[in-house]
């Protein structure tokens, strides 16, 4: 199978602090990798690589074959960033924002793409509503919805289940085994090992610096994996 | 076009978030009216005073507007992070530059248009029939003002010292703007042939042209330092 | 990377410069002082051409020194360039402040008044606060590379700006000031040419000097850093 991430001896360090240190991962497109680690590890670093909102200070990267350094805009349309921020803006409606997002990107979803994609993640009602007025779940439903519109072929998620209920993480699971099953690629991150042992194909453990991978069945075994 | 739907994209959501908040049009029309009250008490009104101080007094007024208005821009970008969704789209990101100038001198000059008659109100100046050539040296000189005040307001967004740094960069170097826009401005108001002061304009068209040019080339770097 | 070649040229060559620049500046003082002639118009007050002159060429200098490294940063991203316009807007400002200075002195015995917005004067003035906006940015700026990047697009953009300033400045100037106050230069006489070059080629030694110092310097701290971030890594690591 192709490789859809690959990051070679990838190094990070801000202001010369280390948080990555030599991390090489190979991820293959349909798959979905789940990156666990304690706080501080780095993953969101490594995850923000990728998602070429970072340089990295040393190492070289490609996603779909496309090189981190000199394809990034090749490399930005192909992922999607699911994370700590929401990149809506207070004032304009759940819909509003979603059109501009989406908009901006060179495409424009009808009505009734747009109520699919917000009934699917389960905000559909509240499409009228000013984001200013979301919760951190409501708001993380709507990157996904976000995701879902945008049809990325790497889907970058860091925290998947932060903030959401329990029916919201049942959603993210259907939303990442489907996305998966269509041949898109997931690189997450997560603290959650009995829910992404549901969807991740892989998994792997950063600690520091240092990249354990494992199967899913063994992480579920695990009394701790770090 | 992708790149012109980039910037009416972000001219758009500026503009809408504007219409229902009013935040920004709001406070810098009514800083702007305390300037001119405060002015209108400074001087004596007897009318040759007036005609002298006039284009000075209108154009310190619009720049403490802009220096109200423009410095707050990009706020609503880094509040939600929005600049990081900015910098991992796939589009030339000058655009997005462009499009946020769009939205900021479109708000300076409709706040610029409601203090005219202000102006007339306050001063007794007798400038209506004057209006459509103040309205040109308002345009030219406000593109300007704009094309400084985007990218300063980005350069200065994120740091603590916000308030104090935005004027601190954005005056000196809109020296030209203000010379330029007050001369005009004098030109005008005495009556002057167009011929007289039209070279002014043509120095703010010129100021213009280079520094939205500019600004449109290095805001990349801003996005992805 | 070309840093460490280029920290060891500097290491190696910058006594070289200071020492020439005190030499040509002890001559071109004491040349300019004592054994040229006065000005016909001025008198004895002509003389501070001799420092005004220099320090405003050589602020000129380090300016264009300061847009390049930025142009140069922008580009190549190398830290040390970055080191070398940070040193150089420093200097910089130093050299516009002593202009100014002079200047001022200057004018009050030939135009009579401390200041005037004489153009040139006035690019000064701006220059001045453009270089101050400049450091001030980079102090509040937190992450390096953010410091390095936004302080190089301001300084482009200063550049840029500084011309049109004088330009607009001119224009204005021929519609309000007086013409009793000149701004006429001095003609310069043959005795008067030679201790005015060598102090201006002392001063720009002057200038490369204090740059290589303070290149050197700012690159030491990053070394420096550098050094505290990879203690604080091991350590966590």
């Amino acid at each position: 199978m192709a490789t859809a991430i690959r990051g070679i001896e990838l190094s990070k360090s801000f202001q010369h602090f280390q948080v990555l240190q030599s991390v090489s991962i190979e991820i293959a497109s349909g798959e979905c990798y789940a990156l666990f680690g304690p706080n501080g590890a780095g993953k969101t670093t490594l995850l923000r690589i990728f998602a070429t909102l970072h340089r990295p200070s040393a190492g070289r990267f490609e996603i779909m074959g496309f090189d981190g350094n000199r394809e990034r805009a090749k490399i930005r349309a192909a992922i999607f960033l699911i994370g700590h921020g929401s990149y809506l803006y207070d004032d304009l409606s759940v819909k509003e924002n979603i059109q501009f997002a989406i908009g901006i990107r060179g495409w424009n979803p009808t009505d009734l793409e747009i109520k699919k994609a917000l009934d699917q993640v389960g905000i559909g009602r509240f499409s009228k509503l000013r984001s200013r007025y979301l919760s951190a779940g409501m708001k993380k439903r709507l990157s996904i919805a976000k995701a879902l519109l945008v049809r990325p072929k790497v889907l970058i998620m860091d925290e998947a289940y932060a903030a959401l209920d329990e029916l919201g993480v049942a959603m993210v699971n259907e939303f990442i085994r489907n996305f998966t099953k269509e041949g898109g690629t997931v690189l997450m991150s997560s603290h959650d090992r009995a829910k992404t042992a549901e969807v991740a194909h892989r998994v792997g453990v950063l600690n520091r610096s240092v990249l354990n991978e494992m199967s899913v069945e063994e992480m579920s075994a695990a009394d701790a994996i770090f | 076009m992708q790149f012109f739907s980039v910037i009416r994209w972000i001219a758009w959501k500026d503009l809408l978030s504007e219409y229902r908040n009013r935040e920004n049009i709001s406070s810098m029309f009514f800083f702007a009216i305390n300037v001119i009250l405060i002015f209108s008490f400074s001087f004596s009104l007897d009318p040759e005073t007036i005609k002298e101080i006039m284009p000075g007094i209108i154009w310190v007024a619009f720049g403490f507007t802009a220096i109200i208005g423009l410095g707050k821009s990009f706020l609503v970008e880094v509040n939600n992070d929005c600049m990081e969704y900015f910098q991992m789209l796939p589009i030339p990101k000058g655009a997005i530059y462009l499009g946020k100038f769009l939205g900021n001198f479109l708000f300076m000059l409709s706040v610029e248009i409601v203090l005219f008659p202000l102006f007339v109100l306050f001063f007794n100046l007798d400038i209506l029939d004057q209006f459509l050539k103040l309205l040109l040296i308002s345009t030219v000189a406000t593109i300007g003002l704009s094309a400084l005040g985007t990218l300063f307001s980005a350069l200065t967004v994120q740091i603590r010292a916000r308030e104090v740094m935005f004027p601190i960069l954005l005056l000196p170097l809109s020296v030209p703007i203000f010379i330029g826009a007050v001369e005009a401005t004098r030109g005008i108001l005495s009556g002057d042939a167009f011929a007289l002061y039209r070279h002014w304009i043509e120095l703010l068209v010129v100021f213009d042209v280079i520094f939205v040019v500019v600004s449109f080339w290095i805001f990349e770097f801003i996005l992805d330092y | 990377m070309l840093s460490t070649r280029f920290i060891g040229w500097l290491r190696r060559y910058e006594k070289w410069f200071g020492i020439a620049a005190v030499i040509l500046m002890v001559i071109g003082l004491y040349t300019g002082l004592v054994t040229s002639s006065a000005d016909y118009y001025q008198g004895e007050v002509v003389r501070i051409m001799y420092v005004h002159v220099p320090f405003a060429q050589t602020a000129m200098f380090a300016y264009s020194t300061l847009f390049f490294c930025s142009i140069w940063y922008l580009w190549k991203r190398d830290p040390i360039v970055d080191n070398a316009a940070h040193a150089a807007a420093g200097i910089a400002l130093f050299f516009t402040a002593g202009g100014l200075l002079t200047g001022s002195i200057w004018g009050k015995p030939t135009w009579n008044t401390w200041w005037t917005w004489d153009p040139r004067l006035t690019s000064f003035a701006i220059l001045f606060l453009t270089l101050v906006g400049y450091l001030m940015l980079r102090t509040f700026l937190d992450d390096k590379e953010k410091r390095a990047t936004f302080g190089a697009i301001l300084a482009i953009i200063g550049f840029i700006d500084l011309p049109i300033v004088h330009f607009s400045v001119e224009w204005w100037r021929s519609l309000h000031q007086p013409l009793s106050v000149s701004t006429r230069g001095v003609s310069i006489a043959a005795d008067m040419a030679l201790p005015l070059s060598l102090m201006s080629i002392g001063f720009t030694l002057l200038f490369t000097y204090m740059l290589m110092v303070r290149t050197q310097m700012l690159y030491l701290e990053y070394l420096l850093e550098a050094k505290q971030g990879r203690l604080m890594s091991e350590e966590r690591l």
